[in-house]
């Protein structure tokens, strides 16, 4: 790892500043971050520890209900603390549950919501600095194309990036239709819809978000939702538990007795981004709840799919997982 | 500050070599309590030489126990049972019942005495029979924080410490020089880890031939159970890596480096993170407690000894990480299911297989809690 020099912030107008300075990182919970840099594909000269935040401003890392009946999770709120909350929990199943099937509970302790939506992609090439890529080095090439591609995605890709993007909570918040605020450095604030936040790789695939440097995730405000209440998040893996998804599913239904008032879709594990699917969302909405409604929905999901050699299982993977998504949500 | 050892020893050298059983032990002097000494003046008394670090906090009032052991284990003290512990900052005293013997522990910062008997800067113990012949020496990356390891060094020599004060008490009288004093056991804690980190780092590295990076180090307070410890880090410095090559404390073990194994689990503000990511300098400020820091004295924590009962391991190499992660379990909204168990645990990897153990512990433990009211468990 290069050596770096390290500061902690105290104030949001400091933290702001400084981040803002080139060769920089903020860090947080530190868990993707510090494992990135140890690989020297992460290699800031400087660091922002921004955990004192909370001090100045306890906000940062609270969860707090809105005046829309909506909930607000601070930036510095820890998976853990968000994951068993007894409002989330109530009110938004979905988006608990997506944090309980990440990472282990040593890690939902230490990472941060603000960073966990940021998290990199788990693609090996991206990991591997001897390994071309064009998300760590724009323009060195695609290794993931022509290489082992058995976990890389099916959406959202181009021909210079296939890379999955491999979180958990984002799939559920896309699918709720979050937002997310931020803070400039210019010292104002900005708000935008947490399903612009990603970007697609297109031909920039080192661009993933649209973050400026500076900007800080403070808070990320869940809707009032009615279908909200009935969500589910369920992620396939290659073992139990502690693994990436291969396929995962974010789904709110809001039922009229069986008839389908609203229905939220989100796809993980097979996504360059946060993936919402509205051709699922309407395939489902206004339809009875059967299994042939289901089905057609998880057509429509994965009609623009387009697999590589060792990943087109995942088509059929990504369909049943919301299939049966589906199934349990409104059973 | 008052010091054990105060001055440059006259007599004693640099070795190439650690000082071994067999050997003759090297002389030097010291200051105690205003008068000059030297080893060799303890002729006829067994001695214990402890380099440590400040992890070993002799003056933990749960080591009073320990203290009372290592005392009927040297005989003819018997009976004189540790009141209190006296002092503070790097001189205490050890004071008993009936002033038999007073013991003296200093941390005086003092890494002369140690490069005498060839143990660098690592912790070492050398038992020293009364013919000054080094009889039991334990030097190298051991941590000492267990007490038990100068119980087992003292055990060595007590057997015959017993002839010889039974055959010529009066070979233990030499002038002034009394054994109420300072009988059978010096604890010249010369070692200075904690106080000196980085020089004791460089002087390893540089031991190793490879020549230390320490720009942009700078001093980095830790509260790691329940001690505040002084370190010159850099900003680079993981707190796994603070942990077992600045600070000695070893037991937690560094597996993959990357956050997906557990082996490294101690516990932050009491949950359990991975030290592995995270950099020592983002926890100044907060409480570390490590696998060295969950027994209370030598009292294995209840997790400890339900891993022991249910062969919660094989090789051990993930376990301290295993245990530091189920004690927080049990503090976090699991229910009580083997598989919420196994699910809470997930963040621990065990390549021997050792799971349904560890599963079996974490329950013992939890039921244990759950019948005592809840109560937890540290």
């Amino acid at each position: 790892m290069i050596d770096f020099d390290y500061v902690r912030a105290t104030d949001l107008a400091s933290a702001g500043r400084a981040g803002a300075a080139p060769s920089t990182r903020f860090v947080a919970g530190g868990t993707n971050l510090i494992d990135l840099m140890k690989l020297d594909v992460e290699r800031p000269l400087h660091l922002v520890d921004i955990n004192d935040l909370t001090r100045a401003d306890p906000s940062l890392a609270a969860i707090a209900d809105l005046p829309n009946g909506g909930l607000r999770i601070g930036g510095l709120a820890r998976m853990r603390d968000v994951a068993w909350d007894a409002k989330v929990r109530e009110r938004y199943p979905v988006v608990s549950q997506s944090l309980l099937l990440a990472a282990s509970g040593q890690l939902r302790n230490m990472a941060s919501i603000g960073g966990n939506v940021l998290q990199r992609t788990r693609c090996p090439y991206f990991r591997d600095t001897a390994m071309p890529c064009n998300k760590r080095e724009p323009g060195s090439g695609c290794s993931a194309l022509v290489g082992i591609n058995r976990s890389e995605a099916l959406l959202g890709t181009s021909e210079h990036c296939i890379a999955t993007y491999p979180g958990d909570l984002g799939v559920s918040l896309v699918a709720l239709g979050a937002t997310v605020h931020l803070y400039t450095p210019a010292g104002s604030t900005r708000t935008l819809p947490f399903a612009s936040l990603h970007v697609l790789p297109g031909a920039h695939p080192e661009r993933e978000n649209v973050l400026r440097p500076g900007e800080l995730i403070t808070a990320i405000d869940l809707p009032a939702l009615a279908a909200a209440r009935r969500s589910l998040y369920l992620k396939v893996r290659d073992r139990a538990s502690y693994a990436f998804a291969l396929a995962s599913a974010a789904v709110a239904v809001d039922l009229d007795g069986r008839t389908i008032r609203d229905a939220r879709v989100g796809l993980g594990g097979i996504a360059t981004k946060p993936w919402r699917s509205h051709e699922a969302e309407r395939a489902l909405i206004g339809k009875p709840a059967t299994a042939s409604t289901f089905h057609a929905a998880a057509d429509a999901a994965l009609a623009n799919a387009r697999p590589h050699k060792d990943n087109a299982f995942k088509t059929t993977l990504a369909k049943r997982t919301l299939l049966r998504a589906l199934t349990e949500v409104t059973a | 500050m008052r010091s054990l050892i105060d001055r440059e020893p006259a007599t004693c050298r640099r070795t190439e070599r650690a000082i071994e059983a067999g050997d003759e032990a090297p002389d030097f002097e010291f200051t105690s309590a205003g008068s000059t000494r030297r080893l060799s003046d303890f002729r006829g008394s067994p001695v214990v030489l402890a380099f440590h670090g400040a992890q070993w906090d002799p003056a933990r009032a749960e080591h009073i126990d320990t203290y009372n052991r290592l005392i009927g284990k040297l005989g003819g003290l018997a009976g004189a049972r540790l009141l209190e512990i006296g002092g503070d900052g790097p001189w205490r005293e050890l004071r008993f019942a009936d002033e038999a013997l007073s013991l003296p522990v200093v941390t005086p910062g003092d890494t002369s005495i140690a490069s005498c008997y060839g143990s660098g800067n690592e912790p070492a113990v050398f038992v020293i029979d009364g013919d000054g012949i080094v009889r039991w020496a334990l030097v190298g990356p051991m941590s000492l924080a267990n007490p038990t390891e100068v119980a087992r060094a003292i055990s060595v020599v007590a057997e015959p410490f017993v002839h010889a004060h039974n055959e010529s008490a009066a070979v233990h009288e030499r002038g002034a020089w009394t054994r109420r004093d300072f009988v059978a056991t010096t604890l010249a804690a010369a070692f200075a880890l904690a106080l000196r980190p980085v020089e004791a780092h460089a002087q390893r590295v540089a031991a190793l031939g490879k020549a230390p990076e320490s720009q942009g180090a700078r001093s980095v307070t830790l509260n790691v159970n329940g001690h505040d410890l002084v370190l010159q880090l850099e900003p680079r410095v993981t707190l796994l890596d603070a942990l077992r090559e600045y600070a000695g404390l070893t037991g937690s073990k560094k597996g993959c480096d990357h956050g997906q194994c557990g082996a490294c689990t101690v516990h932050i503000d009491g949950r359990r993170e991975l030290s592995c990511l995270t950099f020592a300098m983002m926890q100044e400020g907060h409480r570390i407690t490590t696998i060295e820091g969950l027994a209370n004295g030598e009292q294995l924590h209840p997790m400890q000894q339900a891993f022991i009962t249910h062969d919660g391991f094989q090789c051990g190499y993930c376990t301290s990480g295993q245990i530091m992660s189920a004690v927080a379990v049990l503090d976090e909204s699991w229910g009580p299911a083997d598989d919420e168990v196994r699910e809470a645990m997930s963040g621990n990897i065990c390549r021997c297989g050792a799971y349904p153990g560890i599963v079996a512990a974490v329950q013992e433990v939890r039921r244990a809690q759950a019948s005592n009211g809840g109560g937890q468990t540290r």
